[in-house]
C-alpha cells in the first residue's frame, strides 16, 4: 500500500486550499449535529417525562391534555379500574386541568403560550419527579403557583415573587421553583387544581386523567377497560408513549429541516472538496507517474486519494461535532405544535447525533474524493518522463 | 563574430560602477561586480556567460525589473535605479519590449489579444488598440493567425507573437533572454532574422542574453560575462 | 479586449474547475432562496394581513373563550364596520387522521361580510346558509379529501365530543376560493349554531375570538382601546389588535427556529464563499509566472489585484444568475407547490419575494469579491523577478 505517511505529507504540503475544504466540511457537520443534538433533546425532555406504568387517559381524538376535556364523576369511573395501584387504601389516579397562558417573552417581542397545569394535592400518589429548589410550594387552594426550573427568568411575570394574571383581579403569586428531573413537567407552570378550574370557568372539569399501575404489564387489561364503554369516548395511552407523540412532530420537524439544510450545505462542501481534491491530483500528476513507474497499481493510487479525502473530511468532521458540542449548553425556548404550548429544550449530544453528522462527514469525503481519485487513477506511468 | 554598428548613434545604456548582490537568509551573494557598459541605438548586443555569471540579472537591471545594490543605470535618458516601483511600471510600459524563452504568452488570449495586451496601459480606443495590434502582426509575418489561441501555434510563431507584443507599444529597447532556447534551429533562425530588422529598419536596440553561439553569432556585438564582471 | 475580457477569460483556463465552482455557487444560492423563503412565507401572514381588521381574543389567552354577547356590543363600537366570530373546532377526518387542516364553527351571516378575500359563489353560499350542517371548504383542501357538492363529511374533535351514534356530520355545500395571496385555503366552516345546540349548557353560547373590519384602517389601534376598555371591568377581559399584529406576536413562539434559519442561511453563503475563495486561490497560484509577465510589462500591482477579484465577481455573477434563474421553477414551483397542498397550514403561500431574488443575486457579487480579498492581497505581493522565474 502506499504509505499514509505521503498523504499526510501531501496534504500539508497544500495546507491553505486543504484548510479551506476542512472547514466547509465543519461548517455542514456542525449544522447536522446541531439539528439532531436540537432533535435528541427534545426527545429527550418528552421522553424522560414517560414512564410505562403510568397511564393517561384523555379525550377519544384529542391531540393533547391541552384539547381535552373530560367530566368530573368519570375521573372516579377510570380510578376505579382493575391494575391501579392502591396507596393506603386509595386509588392512585388523579384528574389534571391543563391550560395555556400567554406571556410575553423577556427580551424578545411577542407572546407565547405557557402550560399550566392545575395539581391537586393527591397528585403525590403517583409519585412523580418534583422537588422544590427555591422557595416553597404553593398552599393548597390558594391563588399562589410554582413553575418549572426551565421557565425561571425567560417569561414576564415567572419569577420568584413576580406575578401574572389568570383572570382579571385575580394574579397568580410564584411561590416557589421546582425541578423536575430533566422532564417536560419543567417548562410548566403549576397551581391549584380547584383554583384553575374556577379562575378559567371550567368547574366540574378535568383535561386528563393520570392512573399510576400495579405494573407497566397491567396497562393493557386497564386499557381495555377504560375503552370499552364507547360512548365514554375515551382514550388510555401510557405515559411514555404519550409524551412521545407528542414530541413527534417538533422533533421530526427538526430532523427533516436540518436534514435538508444539511443536504444543501454538504453539496456545497462536497464541492468545495472536490476541487481541491482535482487540484492536488492536477498538480502531481508526476508524482503519480513515478508511483505507477515504481509498480504501485492503479487500485492502490485511487485507494491513496480516496483516503485523503477522507483525511480531509474527518477532520471536519471531528471539528464541526467539537463545535456542536461547545454550545450543547444552550437552551432553546421553542412552539411544541402538539401541545401549542413553549416548551424548553436543552441540546443533547448523544453517541447517536454525533454518530450520523460523523458518518455523514465520511461520505462527503467519500464521494467528494471519488471522482479525483479516479482521474488519479488514470495516470499513466508515461506521466513521470513528460516535462 | 561582432560587427561594429553600421553608424555611430547615442548612447541609449549606460551602466556605471554597477553592482547587484542578493541577500537570502543571513548569506548575501554578489551577483555583478562594478560593470561599466554602453550600449548604443540600433545596436543588437548578445550577452554570453556560463550559467550564475549574472548576465540574467544585468538584463532584468536594465529592463527596470531590479535597483542595482551600486552604481547607476541610465536607459533611454532616465536614471531607473532612481525610480520607485509605480514609476518603473509606468517607464517598461512605454519604453521596454520583453521577449522571453518560454515565450509567456497567455494561453487564454488569442494571438492578436495578446498582442493587445500592453496597449491597455495607454489611452488608445479599442479600435485603434486592435489597429496596432495587427500591425505589429504583420511586421512579423502573422497576419493570418491573428485569432489563433497559443495553444494552436508552434513554438516559432508564439515567439514570433511575443515579439510583435514586444514592439506593439514602440519600446526603444528590447530585452531578450535566451529567445531561441525552445526552438527548433529553422524557427530559431527565423526569430533572430526578425530581431535583427528591428534593429537595421525600425533603429530598435536590442539586449540578449543567449547561451547559443549560432544566435550570438546574428547580433553586432557579443559580450561575455564570467563571474560578474564583463570580459 | 479589456481588463473585464481579461479576468472573465481566466475562468475558461479549467472549464472543468471553473463549473465546479459556479455550480458550488448555485447550490448556495438555492438553499439561501429556499431558506429565506421558508421564513417568508412563515411570515408573510403577517405582514400581508389587511390592516383594517382586527382581531379581539381572550385577553388571558386565546385558547380560551368570549361570552357570545360580546359580540353585538363590539358591532356597535364606532368606527367597526363589520363583526363575526369563530371558535375553533379541532376535528379531524377519522379516515384520514394524518391529514392537518383547520375547522371552524363560524357565523353564517357575517363571516363573508369580514373575509372578504375568501370568494364563495352565490348560489353555493345561500344552499349553505340554508343548511345547519352544511360546510364551506377551501378549494385545496376539497381537492386533496377529494370532497365534491353534496359530499357527506363525518368529523372527530377531542375538544367537543359526540358519542359514536350520533357523530358530527356535515354536507359540503361550497368552495370557497382565495382571492389574496396569504388565506389559507384548507379551512372547512360550518355553522356555529349547529355547535352550540350540541355542546353541553355549560360551554354554550361562546365564541372563540372576534373579527371586525374597521371602516379607517388608520384607527385600528384606537378602536382596538375602545374595546378593550368597554369590558375591562368585566370578569372576562379582552385583548384587541389589528390583525397583523395579531399573527405577528403568533409567530414569536417560532422566533427561535425562524433564527437559527436565518443564521443557517447565512451559513451557506460562508461556505460558498470558502468554495469561490478556494478555487480563486487555486488559480492564482497556479499562475504566478503569468502574473510576473504582466508586472514586467507594466501592468500595477493594483491592476494584477483586481484581475484576481474580477474573475471571482465573473463566477459569483454567473452562479448567482443562474441559481436564481433555476430557483423559481425549483423552490416555487417544485417544493412550493407541494407545501402549499401538504403544508397550507402553516404555508398557504410558498413564493419567492422579488426582493429576496435581488437579495440573493447582491450577496452573490458581494461577497465572491470579498472571498477574492485574500487570494488578491497575495498576487499584489508577488516579487516579478520571482514570479518570471516560476516555470508551470
Amino acid at each position: 500500500m502506499i504509505p499514509l505517511k505521503y498523504n499526510i505529507r501531501s496534504l500539508w504540503v497544500r495546507k491553505t486550499s486543504n484548510l479551506l475544504a476542512v472547514f466547509g466540511v465543519a461548517l455542514v457537520v456542525f449544522v447536522l449535529a446541531t439539528a439532531l443534538m436540537l432533535s435528541a433533546g427534545i426527545k429527550k425532555t418528552l421522553g424522560a417525562t414517560g414512564h410505562d406504568d403510568v397511564a393517561i387517559v384523555i379525550r377519544k381524538g384529542s391531540e393533547a391534555e391541552l384539547a381535552s376535556s373530560i367530566e368530573d364523576p368519570t375521573v372516579g369511573l377510570v380510578t376505579s379500574q382493575p391494575g391501579v395501584a392502591q396507596v393506603n387504601g386509595r386509588a392512585a389516579g388523579v384528574g389534571e386541568t391543563v391550560l395555556v397562558v400567554a406571556l410575553e417573552k423577556n427580551g424578545a417581542a411577542g407572546f407565547t403560550n405557557i402550560q399550566v397545569r392545575g395539581v391537586a394535592p393527591e397528585a403525590t400518589l403517583l409519585s412523580r419527579p418534583f422537588t422544590i429548589i427555591k422557595g416553597r410550594s404553593a398552599k393548597p387552594g390558594s391563588d399562589e403557583v410554582v413553575i418549572g426550573k426551565r421557565l425561571e427568568g425567560r417569561f414576564r411575570g415567572l419569577e420568584l415573587g413576580k406575578s401574572f394574571d389568570m383572570r382579571r383581579n385575580r394574579p397568580a403569586t410564584v411561590v416557589g421553583v421546582f425541578s423536575a428531573q430533566g422532564t417536560s413537567y419543567e417548562s410548566e407552570v403549576w397551581a391549584d387544581a380547584e383554583t384553575l378550574r374556577s379562575a378559567f370557568g371550567r368547574p366540574g372539569l378535568v383535561s386528563s386523567i393520570r392512573v399510576r399501575l400495579n405494573s407497566a404489564s397491567a396497562f393493557e387489561g386497564f386499557r381495555a377497560a377504560v375503552e370499552q364503554d364507547k360512548r365514554m369516548g375515551l382514550e388510555a395511552i401510557t405515559e411514555r408513549k404519550y409524551y412521545d407523540r407528542l414530541s413527534e412532530g417538533t422533533s421530526l420537524f427538526i430532523t427533516v429541516l436540518g436534514s435538508v439544510i444539511a443536504v444543501f450545505c454538504s453539496l456545497g462542501a462536497m464541492i468545495g472538496a472536490m476541487i481541491t481534491m482535482y487540484g492536488a491530483v492536477s498538480n502531481r500528476v508526476r508524482e503519480i507517474g513515478t508511483l505507477r513507474a515504481l509498480g504501485f497499481p492503479r487500485v492502490q493510487v485511487l485507494a491513496s486519494f480516496v483516503i485523503e479525502s477522507l483525511i480531509l473530511s474527518a477532520a471536519g468532521g471531528v471539528l464541526g461535532c467539537l463545535g456542536a458540542v461547545a454550545i450543547g449548553s444552550v437552551e432553546i425556548s421553542m412552539m411544541n405544535f402538539a401541545s401549542w404550548s413553549e416548551v424548553v429544550f436543552r441540546l443533547d449530544p448523544t453517541p447517536q447525533a454525533l454518530g450520523i453528522a460523523l458518518v455523514s462527514a465520511g461520505f462527503m469525503g467519500l464521494l467528494g474524493g471519488l471522482l479525483p481519485a479516479l482521474r488519479a487513477a488514470r495516470v499513466t506511468a508515461l506521466a513521470a518522463m513528460r516535462g | 563574430m561582432s560587427s561594429e554598428a553600421t553608424q555611430p548613434g547615442d548612447i541609449v545604456i549606460r551602466l556605471r560602477g554597477v553592482g547587484k548582490t542578493f541577500h537570502r537568509g543571513s548569506e548575501s551573494l554578489r551577483v555583478l561586480h562594478e560593470l561599466d557598459l554602453d550600449v548604443q541605438r540600433g545596436a543588437f548586443e548578445a550577452l554570453m556567460g556560463p550559467s550564475g555569471s549574472g548576465k540574467s540579472t544585468l538584463l532584468n537591471l536594465i529592463a527596470g525589473l531590479d535597483h542595482p545594490s551600486t552604481g547607476s543605470v541610465e536607459v533611454c535618458g532616465q536614471r531607473v535605479d532612481q525610480l520607485n516601483e509605480g514609476q518603473l511600471a509606468k517607464w517598461r510600459a512605454s519604453k521596454i519590449g520583453f521577449v522571453f524563452q518560454t515565450y509567456n504568452l497567455l494561453p487564454v488570449l488569442r494571438a492578436v489579444e495578446n498582442v493587445e495586451l500592453p496597449l491597455l496601459l495607454t489611452n488608445f480606443s479599442a479600435k485603434q488598440r486592435r489597429e496596432r495590434a495587427e500591425t505589429a502582426l504583420r511586421v512579423v509575418g502573422l497576419s493570418d493567425r491573428l485569432e489563433h489561441y497559443p495553444r494552436q501555434l508552434s513554438g516559432g510563431q508564439e515567439q514570433r507573437v511575443a515579439i510583435a507584443r514586444a514592439i506593439v507599444t514602440d519600446p526603444e529597447v528590447i530585452v531578450a533572454d535566451e529567445p531561441t532556447g525552445d526552438l527548433d534551429r529553422a524557427s530559431a533562425d527565423d526569430v533572430l532574422t526578425l530581431l535583427e530588422r528591428l534593429t537595421k529598419e525600425m533603429n530598435k536596440t536590442i539586449v540578449m542574453v543567449t547561451h547559443d553561439p549560432v544566435a550570438a553569432e546574428r547580433a553586432s556585438i557579443i559580450r561575455r560575462l564570467d563571474k560578474g564582471s564583463l570580459k | 479586449m479589456n481588463t473585464l475580457v481579461l479576468s472573465a477569460r481566466n475562468l475558461s483556463r479549467n472549464r472543468f474547475r471553473t463549473g465546479l465552482t459556479v455550480l458550488g455557487v448555485v447550490v448556495a444560492m438555492l438553499a439561501f432562496l429556499a431558506l429565506r423563503t421558508v421564513i417568508y412565507s412563515w411570515t408573510v401572514a403577517a405582514e400581508v394581513a389587511p390592516k383594517d381588521r382586527l382581531v379581539t381574543r381572550n385577553k388571558v389567552t386565546f385558547i380560551m373563550p368570549l361570552p357570545k354577547h360580546y359580540v353585538e356590543r363590539v358591532k356597535q363600537t364606532p368606527g367597526v364596520k363589520a363583526t363575526t366570530f369563530a371558535n375553533w373546532f379541532g376535528g379531524r377526518d377519522p379516515n384520514n387522521e394524518r391529514e392537518m387542516f383547520s375547522t371552524l364553527a363560524v357565523d353564517t351571516n357575517t363571516i363573508f361580510e369580514v373575509y372578504t378575500e375568501m370568494k364563495v359563489p352565490e348560489e353555493q353560499l345561500a344552499t349553505w346558509k340554508q343548511d345547519r350542517t352544511g360546510a364551506i371548504v377551501g378549494d385545496v383542501i376539497a381537492k386533496k379529501m377529494g370532497w365534491k357538492l353534496g359530499d357527506k363529511v363525518t368529523l372527530i374533535s377531542g375538544i367537543y365530543f359526540a358519542p359514536p351514534d350520533s357523530p358530527w356530520t356535515f354536507t359540503i355545500r361550497g368552495i370557497y376560493a382565495a382571492t389574496a395571496r396569504s388565506v389559507d385555503r384548507s379551512t372547512f366552516m360550518f355553522h356555529w349554531n349547529y355547535l352550540n345546540d350540541r355542546v353541553p349548557e355549560i360551554a354554550r353560547d361562546q365564541a372563540g375570538w372576534l373579527i371586525s373590519r374597521v371602516t379607517d384602517p388608520s384607527q385600528t389601534a384606537n378602536i382596538s382601546q375602545a374595546i378593550d376598555r368597554m369590558f375591562d371591568d368585566r370578569d372576562i377581559q379582552t385583548a384587541s389588535q389589528d390583525e397583523r399584529s395579531f399573527n405577528a406576536s403568533f409567530l414569536a413562539s417560532f422566533s427561535a427556529v425562524l433564527k437559527a434559519i436565518d443564521i443557517v442561511s447565512i451559513v451557506i453563503l460562508c461556505i460558498m464563499m470558502l468554495v469561490l475563495g478556494n478555487t480563486i486561490a487555486m488559480g492564482v497560484r497556479e499562475r504566478t509566472n503569468e502574473y510576473g509577465v504582466l508586472r514586467a510589462l507594466g501592468f500595477s500591482r493594483n491592476y494584477l489585484a483586481t484581475l484576481v477579484v474580477g474573475e471571482s465577481v465573473s463566477a459569483g455573477i454567473v452562479g448567482g444568475v443562474a441559481g436564481v434563474a433555476l430557483a423559481y421553477p425549483l423552490i416555487e414551483n417544485g417544493i412550493g407547490r407541494w407545501l402549499e397542498e401538504n403544508m397550507g397550514m402553516y404555508f398557504p403561500f410558498f413564493r419567492i419575494a422579488p426582493g429576496t431574488a435581488l437579495l440573493a443575486l447582491a450577496f452573490a457579487v458581494t461577497l465572491s469579491a470579498v472571498a477574492a480579498l485574500i487570494p488578491a492581497w497575495r498576487v499584489t505581493q508577488l516579487d516579478v523577478i520571482d514570479a518570471l522565474r516560476r516555470v508551470e
